[in-house]
């Protein structure tokens, strides 16, 4: 009995860490600030993050250019939805399907022996070993954008909805 | 509502990221020429190999190695001549830059570290150079087991309409 209330009072405080409205806002500029900043070389270069995604050998070679025009939107508009509070539940969701993409495809990367730099905030190199470093980053990551997804704080959205 | 909000993004950069495409100096083709058919020919084979080098493959094979994927290529070209014109995806070890000492380290770590049976591929500008037999055998004496020489070089691997990266035009 007692126990089973000291456990329930722990997952209340946490629960109350995870809904904390200044953590959630200060992860969401955190996280929002991440994807911007990502997205801007792309954006400016998308034959750079084509290549980028070529090194990968995942996506299907008549995919790959079309998946390099529109990502670095998706990542551009989140990162500013989350910061802004507009569409914000929607980007909290694309921002987690993004974050278990990448480290999915990282993690198949190193796993098939693929020297890649990561391609996240610069154009790609073959033969370099930061894709290990890339994987730890994006598992850090996910921490912030899993506390997004399961914060219920509502506080300074622009739109609530 | 999550999910009208999720499509309301998707359809937003899809039409910011395809539209802008139109409009600017980086554009892209849509859909890009990764894989291409290949046109089967011998290997050219330069009149000072020996015995023992390295072997020699022609484009198709060199082709097959490419959407393999698992391959690196290295163009052994002066990095002026490799920024106007390589094949895609390769990366640049000039063999005229090569140190005299620490040879072994310093390819090593050219190549990444990958593993010593990774498949390499040298190549060079073409017929008249013959930079990517001299590297191949550097590779093949320090332990690299699996290297070829595609001696037809980036012109031929042009002259089939394989992928070719270029950040400059050459200067001639």
């Amino acid at each position: 009995m007692g126990k089973a209330w000291a456990a329930d009072r722990k997952e209340t405080r946490v629960r109350r860490v995870i809904d904390n409205d200044l953590l959630t806002v200060i992860v969401r500029v955190a996280v929002g600030a991440t994807f911007i900043i990502a997205s801007v070389y792309k954006i400016r270069d998308p034959g750079a993050f084509a290549k980028s995604i070529w090194f990968y050998h995942l996506v299907p070679g008549d995919l790959i250019n079309l998946m390099a025009l529109i990502l670095p939107w998706i990542e551009l508009l989140c990162g500013l939805a989350l910061i802004l509070g507009l569409f914000y539940h929607g980007a909290v969701v694309l921002v987690n399907v993004m974050m278990v993409t990448f480290i999915f495809a990282l993690s198949i990367a190193i796993a098939r022996g693929i020297d890649i730099d990561c391609g996240c905030f610069k154009a790609g190199q073959a033969a370099t070993r930061a894709a290990w470093e890339a994987l730890v980053f994006d598992l850090v990551l996910i921490l912030f954008t899993l506390q997004l997804l399961f914060s219920r704080s509502k506080q300074w959205l622009l739109s609530s909805s | 509502m999550i999910i009208r909000q999720t499509l309301t993004i998707l359809a937003l950069a899809a039409i910011l990221g395809l539209g802008l495409n139109l409009f600017t100096p980086n554009r892209i083709a849509y859909i890009g020429q990764y894989r291409t058919l290949s046109t089967g020919n011998d290997p050219i084979v330069p009149p000072n190999a020996a015995p023992g080098d390295p072997p020699f493959i022609a484009v198709d094979l060199a082709e097959l190695e490419f959407n393999s994927g698992s391959v690196i290529f290295v163009d052994t070209r002066v990095p002026e001549d490799f920024e106007c014109g390589t094949i895609f995806g390769s990366i640049n070890i000039p063999f005229d830059y090569l140190p005299d000492e620490g040879l072994e380290k310093y390819l090593d770590s050219a190549l990444g570290g990958v593993a010593r049976d990774r498949m390499i591929i040298t190549y060079c500008s073409g017929e008249e150079c013959d930079l990517s037999l001299h590297l191949a055998r550097n590779l093949q004496a320090l332990g690299y087991t699996r290297v070829s020489i595609f001696f037809g070089g980036s012109r031929e691997w042009e002259k089939h309409g394989l992928p070719i990266e270029r950040k400059h035009a050459c200067d001639e």
